[in-house]
């Protein structure tokens, strides 16, 4: 194919793209003259290069579009309904034959005429008036002001800023000429080359922007990829070098903006995608025969392209089962007084390195109990587990293949694979979904996609004397067994290992005993870390041989051969260099059978309050300093250090820890540094790090008691909740004031620095 | 065929052939060069809990982590310990690893003195030796790098 027809190819396709946009906005408003210039534009410029390139059968289809086109255009002709769905079928015409160049390299021999004549016949008005007048048809009799109050339109005229980059030039080309042209007859259409030249007119913006191949930007990515693993080794390397350190700290940061640029330049907006949907909805309300508004939210929020992409299908089939089982039928909707046309929502927002786009509908909702019958039915749960189980995590069964509660099979949906399906495409990127519904209220889908495939936050763990890192998005926490507790500590229901954690039993898997397959002799006395997995409610215990640190690791792929192990999801090259297999937790989980849990350790602590009001739940670690119990939030806490006490250094009689070169302030309200000291000067000390703000904080503790759930108390009488304590184990604890932690005044210019070492810890 | 293939076509209607020359225990293996990318010496690949048999482990190779075969155990030998060579090899469906005792000369070769697989061999070293050339002092088993691709070795389990 020569450049001239590939570029053609990808201008006619972001042109119907734009096209297929502005017609569903058109529906809402058909007067709209600058959308109607916009896909007049769209057609036109594809009826003048295909003539100019010699698509004949393209060209006479789009010269049908576009004399009806320039009748709207005129005015002469109102887009209702009917016109518009007549435009669809030209839109789904011309990027058939568009496929077929792109395949095949020619327009292939298939027959318009009927497409033609639809078009042909919608230019005289008769259909119009004869049609029956739908409620979108009757909007235009609406005054504009009142219609702007109605409706809110999905996106305004002007494309969000970002989209620039991709959009094509034409789309810099002043809208307000629209109107102007509308003076102009188009019914002579024979000078496409006149009209044409502002199109190719370059302005500004379009200089400052370029099209890049795909392909160059994922050998970028590698190669970013690849300097992020040598940066890894260089910082491990120089790290007992002062003289390096100085030039490796650069080459981490130089590293870190270029990743952060490389992966910018792969980021799109949103609404690439959701700009597919108002025609998808459009299609789907009226076989489904529901009244349905779009609404959009967070259109500029951006993601990688390729996890965009992604994306598309399990998105799509959220808005169908929405539609579908979400959405009532108008009659019903009014019977249960509700506003006859229901809502979509559409919301993209971006909360730290994750994604979250959420699809909320205000149907029917998801009826709970329907689910609980339908699981013990088809034996996912047993019926007393079914009793117990809170509704929430009973909504998250809809996921599982084949779960599908609806009455009768339709041809949108009901046959049970949709939600499987957006479950596994979202998780094969490593997002997450949740669901949460209200009976008659409505549903929400929350998709958490990642923002970037390549690198990811890691664990790295030990096991059979290898690496092996463990993705952090699924890790919950980690205990330590140390060896001479191991058999006190792990517990044995025929065969099956389970651990006590907080009073609950956590189903326990060997790493080392699943991967050396049959071989199950008995571990030697040793020190055991448990790393408690969550994947999708699935918990357990994933025991390993020991830690190492957390690394940000670059995701490389597996051969087939070993792929089809079924347990690595990649491989990866550590800052030693060494290779480690990443493991799936999901896929262990499968593997040894690890079922959805009710989380007991949740609804037992909240057993004993009012319910109503120990909604949020808190987690915290629980200190004993000098005897006393203290807490601080568990959120707050980066790290917990046992140092040396000769590490701790003084500004005049204030504590500070020097770490890597930066200072700390150390918390010793107990006066424990003291009291160690007094025992020797080689003993240890516990720091627990917390973040305050965006600085780090020590404090110095006795000991380190456990992590609980926390309860919010009252004041009896006036019902305030009490700041600074909280009910930790039935024991009134007061928190940390983290805040009240005076700064050191030298700290004040090295926060910056402490917030990369974080991220790069993170 | 090589440019030199060529060149070195000679009249008799015999041809030679450049191979790569790798030892396995007692035996010398040819591997035919155009298929050879680079030569890793030294190298301990990772091993994969799990995986197949003939899989060798995993190695760093230009950014891309590669599946090594491991001829020994391909050919049910007991493994070797300390450090291997690997040949990186191209084949249909990617790159890949050979590992292999320790990797030799490069070698020219008359297609006069090839001679097929020998009927007596076992049926699993049928499949993946492709005849030998006889030299003056051995003889040199060809190897195609084709059947070696771990892919097909797990879809034909050589029994």
């Amino acid at each position: 194919m020569d450049d001239l027809t590939r570029e053609f190819l990808i201008e006619s396709q972001e042109g119907l793209d734009r096209m297929e946009r502005c017609l569903t906005e058109l529906e809402t408003r058909p007067e709209d003259a600058a959308l109607l210039g916009d896909i007049f534009r769209s057609v036109h410029t594809i009826k003048g290069t295909t003539g100019f390139l010699g698509f004949k059968r393209l060209e006479k289809l789009a010269h049908a579009g576009e004399n009806l086109l320039g009748l709207l255009r005129e005015g002469k002709l109102i887009a209702d309904r009917v016109l518009i769905t007549g435009l669809l079928h030209l839109l789904d015409g011309l990027r058939s034959i568009l496929k077929t160049i792109e395949a095949d390299e020619a327009e292939g021999s298939g027959n318009d005429a009927e497409l033609i004549a639809e078009l042909e016949s919608l230019q005289s008005p008769a259909p119009q008036s004869a049609g029956k007048k739908s409620p979108a048809a009757s909007k235009p009799k609406v005054p504009r002001a009142r219609r702007a109050k109605l409706v809110s339109p999905p996106s305004s005229d002007v494309p969000p800023p970002n989209q620039e980059r991709v959009e094509d030039k034409r789309e810099t080309e002043p809208r307000i000429k629209a109107p102007d042209e509308r003076r102009v007859s188009e019914r002579t259409i024979e000078t496409p080359i006149a009209k044409a030249k502002p199109a190719v007119a370059s302005t500004g913006a379009a200089e400052s922007t370029l099209r890049v191949d795909i392909v160059l930007l994922n050998r970028m990515m590698n190669l970013v990829g690849e300097l992020v693993l040598t940066r890894n080794q260089v910082l491990q390397a120089t790290a007992a070098d002062p003289r390096m350190t100085m030039l490796s700290r650069r080459l981490d940061m130089v590293t870190a903006d270029l990743r952060e640029s490389v992966m910018k330049a792969r980021m799109q907006p949103v609404s690439n995608i959701f700009s597919k949907l108002p025609r998808i909805m459009r299609d789907l309300s009226q076989v489904l025969g529901r009244r349905v508004r779009l609404e959009v939210e967070g259109q500029d929020t951006e993601l990688d392209k390729s996890l965009l992409e992604a994306i598309k299908d399990p998105l799509t089939h959220a808005v169908r089962n929405s539609l579908d089982h979400g959405i009532e039928p108008p009659d019903v909707r009014v019977a249960a007084g509700k506003d006859p046309e229901g809502t979509l929502k559409l919301r993209a927002l971006q909360e730290g390195s994750h994604v979250i786009i959420e699809v909320l509908d205000d149907g029917a909702g998801i009826d709970v109990e329907k689910v609980r019958r339908k699981a013990i039915e088809r034996g996912v749960i047993s019926s007393e587990r079914a009793a117990q189980t809170s509704e929430r995590e009973l909504l998250q069964l809809i996921f599982l293949p084949g779960f599908s509660t609806a009455a009768a099979v339709t041809n949108v949906s009901g046959r049970g694979v949709g939600m499987d399906v957006v479950r596994t495409n979202v998780e094969k990127i490593g997002g997450k979904v949740e669901i949460d519904s209200r009976v008659g209220k409505g549903t929400t889908l929350r998709l958490r996609i990642p923002l970037t495939l390549a690198i990811i936050p890691a664990l790295i763990v030990r096991s059979l004397g290898q690496n092996f890192a463990l993705p952090q998005g699924s890790l919950s926490e980690l205990v330590h067994v140390p060896a001479e507790e191991a058999a006190k500590a792990i517990e044995w229901i025929e065969g099956a290992p389970l651990y006590r954690l907080r009073g609950n039993l956590l189903p326990l898997v060997f790493l080392g005993h699943l991967l050396k397959a049959a071989n199950q002799d008995a571990e030697p006395e040793q020190d055991n870390f448990v790393a408690v997995l969550d994947v999708d409610g699935r918990r357990f215990g994933l025991v390993v041989d020991g830690l190492a640190d957390p690394e940000e690791i670059v995701v490389k792929p597996l051969s087939a051969v070993l792929k089809s192990i079924g347990l690595y999801s990649g491989a990866t090259v550590l800052g030693n260099a060494e290779l480690a297999l990443i493991l799936d937790p999901g896929a262990i989980a499968s593997k040894v059978g690890v079922t959805i849990t009710t989380r007991e350790e949740e609804a037992g602590s909240a057993d004993g309050q009012e319910s109503g009001r120990a909604e949020e739940q808190v987690e915290y670690l629980l200190i004993e300093v000098a005897g006393r119990r203290a807490a601080v939030l568990l959120d707050d806490v980066l790290r917990i250090e046992q140092l040396p006490l000769s590490r701790i250094e003084y500004i005049g009689n204030r504590p500070v820890l020097n770490f890597e070169g930066n200072l700390m302030p150390v918390e010793d309200s107990g006066d424990l540094i003291g009291a160690v000291h007094e025992i020797s000067r080689d003993a240890k000390i516990i720091v627990v790090v917390c973040r305050e703000g965006n600085r780090h904080v020590g404090i110095a503790v006795s000991q380190v008691l456990d992590v609980a759930v926390g309860s919010e108390l009252f004041e009896s009488g006036t019902q305030h909740r009490a700041e600074g304590v909280t009910l930790l184990k039935d024991r009134v604890t007061g928190v940390v004031g983290l805040r009240l932690v005076p700064p050191l005044p030298a700290l004040e210019s090295s926060t910056g620095e402490w917030n990369q070492i974080e991220e790069v810890m993170a | 065929m090589s440019i030199a293939q060529v060149l070195q076509k000679t009249e008799k209607g015999s041809s030679l052939l450049e191979v790569c020359s790798v030892r396995l225990g007692q035996t010398w293996f040819g591997l035919p060069i155009e298929h050879i990318l680079e030569i890793v010496g030294g190298s301990r690949p990772q091993p994969v809990p799990l995986a197949p048999e003939f899989v060798g482990g995993l190695f760093h190779y230009r950014g891309d982590v590669l599946t090594t075969v491991s001829l020994r155990q391909l050919l049910g030998l007991p493994p070797k310990n300390g450090p291997q060579d690997i040949l990186v090899l191209e084949s249909t469906s990617g790159c890949f690893g050979l590992l292999v005792d320790l990797v030799g000369e490069v070698l020219t070769v008359s297609s006069t003195n090839y001679e097929p697989n020998p009927s007596t061999l076992d049926q699993r070293r049928k499949t993946l030796f492709d005849g030998a050339y006889k030299l003056k002092d051995k003889l040199l088993v060809m190897l195609d790098p084709e059947l070696l691709d771990p892919m097909r070795l797990s879809q034909h389990p050589a029994s």
